[in-house]
């Protein structure tokens, strides 16, 4: 970890799991994930009515790579970026809004719920979760890794990756 | 891995395999899927082609455990080998903590390995990062091949200066899998480590 992170927990995490539960509440969407840019999820909310998501990580991890791909195309055409991003299929939808340079907001959403309100809500929380996020952001070293962590995670690796 | 509790700090590492294609990436992370036991592993996802060639990414995330209040997790991912998926590749890299290049041992794949560490080395610099900045290490893969060969003539082109820990391995077996990936891992901690 070289560059800065958003380490989100704590105070920050409640502030951004709150606004999380209202998004869910207000769009009515099936999911909320808030992820970074590198494809880690930071927080997430599901709908109480909603079926097991699935894979979480997975989901994270397609979205960050499907949003850099797209910001790459859009430096390819010389625009500085696409805002904006929505997958629609038969009974569910996807739709990523931009919170900032390190994170992104997924909704996953039936698609009988209008995606003007999907957009409308997703985009009042991206605001939120930019200033949340932005105050969470920390330089590596300050994350407090110290010998004494080194030390227990070398045996946690021995543990399981075999020595 | 399918509960995650956020309240708790947390540490997220991205190790991604580097190396020409076909060197055995996807075999060192279907090898790690394979071995790690259910609740230290979730879904692995390949992005694929037809014919089993990685087109965006392998993926793979590892749950280490807590470690002293920190939840720790490491993604791993592997890139498209092939030269002309390089604006793929370049975007893997984004956020990368570690590095595991999977060198090819066949005797028609020297100039292959070559050529993918000089386009690691420019990928990175299009990050504004240099090979000194992230630790990584050589795996040298396929030691079974009857054509495969001296591990110093592999080195002596892929790092010169023998700068980087290097580990033989037969991916396809599981044999030197794990060694790399637990070495890499042990470099980023102490890396970071070093800063406090
Ligand atoms: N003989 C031999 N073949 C291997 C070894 N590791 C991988 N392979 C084979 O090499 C081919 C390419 O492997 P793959 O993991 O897809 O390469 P990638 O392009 O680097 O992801 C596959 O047919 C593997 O079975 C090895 O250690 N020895
Ligand atoms: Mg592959």
């Amino acid at each position: 970890m070289i560059e800065p992170t958003v380490a989100l927990y704590g105070d920050a995490f409640n502030r951004a799991a709150a606004v999380l539960e209202e998004l869910i509440e207000q769009a009515q969407v099936r999911y909320v994930l808030l992820v970074d840019r590198k494809g880690f999820v930071l927080a997430h909310r599901e709908a109480l009515w909603a079926p097991r998501p699935p894979a979480l990580d997975s989901i994270a991890t397609l979205v960050a790579g499907n949003a850099a791909a797209t910001q790459a195309l859009a430096n390819l055409l010389g625009e500085p970026n696409f805002n904006e991003l929505v997958k629609q299929g038969e009974k569910q939808g996807l739709y990523v809004e931009e919170v900032n340079d390190l994170t992104l907001l997924v909704m996953i959403f039936d698609t009988d719920t209008p995606i003007g309100r999907v957009k409308l809500f997703g985009k009042k929380a991206a605001d939120e979760l930019d200033e949340i996020t932005r105050g969470a952001v920390v330089m590596p070293r300050e994350l407090g890794i110290d010998k004494d962590f080194h030390e227990s995670a070398d045996a946690m690796l021995d543990d399981l990756f075999g020595n | 891995m399918s509960t995650i509790n956020f309240a708790n700090r947390e540490i997220n590492f991205k190790i991604v395999y580097y190396g020409p294609g076909l060197s055995g990436k996807t075999t060192n992370l279907r090898w790690v899927y394979q071995t790690v036991p259910e609740e230290r592993k979730g879904e692995m996802v390949s992005l694929a082609t037809e014919d089993e060639r990685t087109l965006f990414f392998d993926f793979l995330p590892i749950d280490l455990g807590e470690v002293k209040g920190f939840k720790t997790r490491f993604h791993l991912y592997t890139v498209p080998g092939q030269v002309f998926y390089n604006a793929s590749r370049k975007l893997i890299l984004r956020g990368v903590d570690g590095i595991v290049f999977v060198a090819d041992s066949a005797s028609n794949r020297l100039r292959a390995n070559a050529e993918s560490m000089r386009n690691l080395r420019e990928n990175l610099a299009e990050y504004g990062l240099s090979l000194e900045d992230i630790p990584m290490v050589l795996q040298v893969n396929k030691r079974d091949l009857p054509d495969a060969l001296p591990v110093d003539m592999i080195q002596a082109v892929i790092d010169p200066e023998g700068k980087f820990p290097i580990f033989e391995a037969v991916a396809t077996e599981g044999k030197g899998v794990f060694e790399p990936l637990k070495d890499v891992s042990r470099r980023v901690l102490s890396k970071l480590a070093e800063h406090t």
